[in-house]
């Protein structure tokens, strides 16, 4: 019973305090080291990684579509990563995510300053160009799509991850 | 008792989780503070009076101000806060505020702010008619209240300023009329009062990529050129430029290369352009294309219409970024960044053929954190490196013109 009191006094005071500043709690902190963290928890899972922004503008277009890929996809990990620049925008990026249909999904933010380092760490050739979507087979194969994903190419790739199961 | 325990574990684990969160927001942050001060900037901007005054614009704090120095950037003024209250400065990687000094030593200034909650930007203007001493009010430099972004200022050798943005009205009519519009406008105008008033914004081109810095200067007396990241056909967002008949008539738009980078996103790398006394055009710009990937160079020597092959700056695998380009009387000098994985460093070369052959790359400058552009700015007679870093504050370096 006390536990049970103590859990929705912590829920209340967190969803108050996450209120008060503006923060929301479903965005993970992506810092040095998640990138391999990630590529870790998902190893063997086909999964969809998708970096966006909240100025980007075809980023706005593209992110419901694949909110509903998502949905249609339960088998498929996906995680997406908002890779602006400055990562003080929690409650704009998770305002996108649930208008797109993505709340659910593994989502991260950009939250080191030094996101040149960032960027290395996933990949050396990246400039920052947003959106970006990688998907990494069950064999850790990562393709990189560079720009808005065709949403016809996600179909046919994650098909090939059924098969390969 | 056993309430007010629990209450007390609750609150001490809230106040741990602030002061978690404070910390985390503090590495987090591309600042390395929060005031408005010139040691908190993200951005900072130079610009060489005609008596030698070094001006400084920055953005810091969610401010923008000015200060000059007398002695090359090691010591400022008191900074001049141009902005009455902090405001939502635009933020994009390249997005900085702009500024020029005329001979009278008037200042004019543009930047642009996010708007509203949906990111859509607007360019705000003001000058200052003593000497920096005060700045007047912040107006939007047109009326029109689409999207706005990327604004480049110049000065004409009148004393003409002409600024040149990516404004996305004609999406308005485009979506009224059922059709698609991709980008933005390139968009116009100019000031013959030293950047107090504003002519009615224009129309230089359609359908730019719209989240890329351009580039501006002066080809001659009253033509401006302005490099900027099109949308060429089929989505292919490579370089292009524009050298205007006067400031109110745009000219034709030219290919500055054949990059082939067809992608639908925001690069957030725009070009680099400056004309040299002898009319040289040198651009430097950025691609991933299917043609090349990487930094590259060219130049033009008839008004931008060819352009000699690009030429790749800077090593493959430390990641070449952000080039600039400035043109002095005897020597042409480039900058960029390259990062290691750790350390970011500023590398330079110089040309002193009007761009045919450059000096081997040399690292000037490095820094172990985030940092802005490294930018080029001269009086006359020196070059200097202008680069603001988190971790060591900002830096005005003179370019040696030994190899």
């Amino acid at each position: 019973m006390k536990r049970r009191i103590a859990g929705i006094l912590c829920l209340g005071i967190l969803l108050a305090s996450g209120s008060a500043l503006g923060a929301q709690p479903a965005l993970k902190p992506f810092e040095r080291g998640t990138w391999q963290r990630v590529l870790r928890d998902h190893a063997g899972r086909p999964t969809l990684v998708h970096f966006w922004g909240v100025t980007c503008g075809p980023c706005k277009v593209e992110l419901p579509l694949l909110g509903q890929f998502a949905k249609d996809h339960p088998d498929i990990d996906v995680i997406t990563i908002s890779a602006d620049l400055v990562p003080n925008l929690p409650a704009a990026a998770q305002s996108m995510l649930d208008k797109a249909g993505l709340s659910s999904t593994e989502n991260f933010i950009f939250s080191d300053g030094f996101v040149e380092r960032l960027r290395f760490e996933i990949d050396p050739a990246w400039q920052g160009d947003i959106p970006r979507t990688m998907l990494i087979s069950q064999n850790g194969t990562i393709t990189t799509i560079e720009g808005s994903a065709e949403i016809a190419d996600l179909e046919k790739w994650s098909a090939e991850q059924r098969f390969s199961h | 008792m056993v309430r007010s325990g629990l209450l007390g574990i609750l609150a001490l684990a809230c106040l741990q989780g602030a002061a978690h969160g404070q910390m985390h927001g503090q590495h987090a942050s591309e600042a390395a503070c929060e005031e408005p001060m010139l040691r908190c900037a993200t951005k900072a901007t130079p610009a060489f009076g005609h008596d030698g005054t070094l001006w400084l614009v920055w953005m810091a704090g969610g401010q923008v101000s000015v200060a000059n120095s007398h002695d090359a950037g090691h010591t400022f003024s008191a900074p001049v806060q141009v902005t009455a209250r902090g405001l939502n400065l635009d933020w994009g990687p390249d997005a900085r505020p702009k500024i020029v000094v005329d001979r009278q030593g008037g200042i004019a200034l543009a930047f642009a702010t996010f708007r509203d909650e949906a990111f859509n930007g607007q360019v705000l203007y003001t000058r200052s008619a003593d000497g920096g001493k005060s700045f007047a009010e912040l107006r939007p430099i047109t009326a029109n209240n689409e999207s706005q972004r990327f604004e480049a200022l110049a000065l004409d050798q009148d004393g003409t300023v002409f600024a040149a943005w990516l404004d996305k009205r004609n999406r308005v009519p485009a979506k009224q009329a059922g059709q698609k519009y991709d980008g933005a406008g390139l968009f116009f105008a100019s000031s013959r009062d030293g950047g107090a008033t504003y002519a009615e914004a224009r129309l230089a081109h359609d359908n730019t990529c719209e989240c890329c810095r351009l580039g501006l200067a002066f080809a001659a007396a009253g033509r401006p050129v302005v490099i900027f990241r099109n949308i060429f056909e089929g989505g292919v967002r490579d370089h292009a430029v524009m050298t205007f008949t006067d400031v109110s008539t745009p000219g034709e738009i030219h290919r500055v290369s054949n990059d082939d980078w067809q992608i639908n996103a925001c690069p957030h790398h725009g070009p680099s352009l400056t004309v040299a006394p002898n009319g040289t055009y040198h651009v430097a710009w950025y691609t991933n294309g299917k043609a090349r990937k990487g930094l590259f160079y060219a130049h033009s020597r008839d008004e931008g219409r060819t352009f000699s092959a690009p030429m790749a700056v800077g090593r493959p695998d430390r990641n070449p970024a952000r080039p600039f380009v400035l043109a002095g009387a005897a020597e042409t000098v480039m900058v960029w960044k390259e990062f290691d994985g750790e350390k970011t460093t500023v590398q330079m070369m110089i040309s002193r053929d009007d761009g045919a052959t450059w000096s081997p790359p040399k690292t000037i400058s490095s820094t172990t954190d985030t940092s802005d552009h490294p930018l080029l700015v001269s009086n006359g007679r020196q070059s200097y490196l202008s680069w603001m870093t988190k971790a060591d504050g900002y830096r005005l370096m003179p370019i040696e013109d030994q190899p």
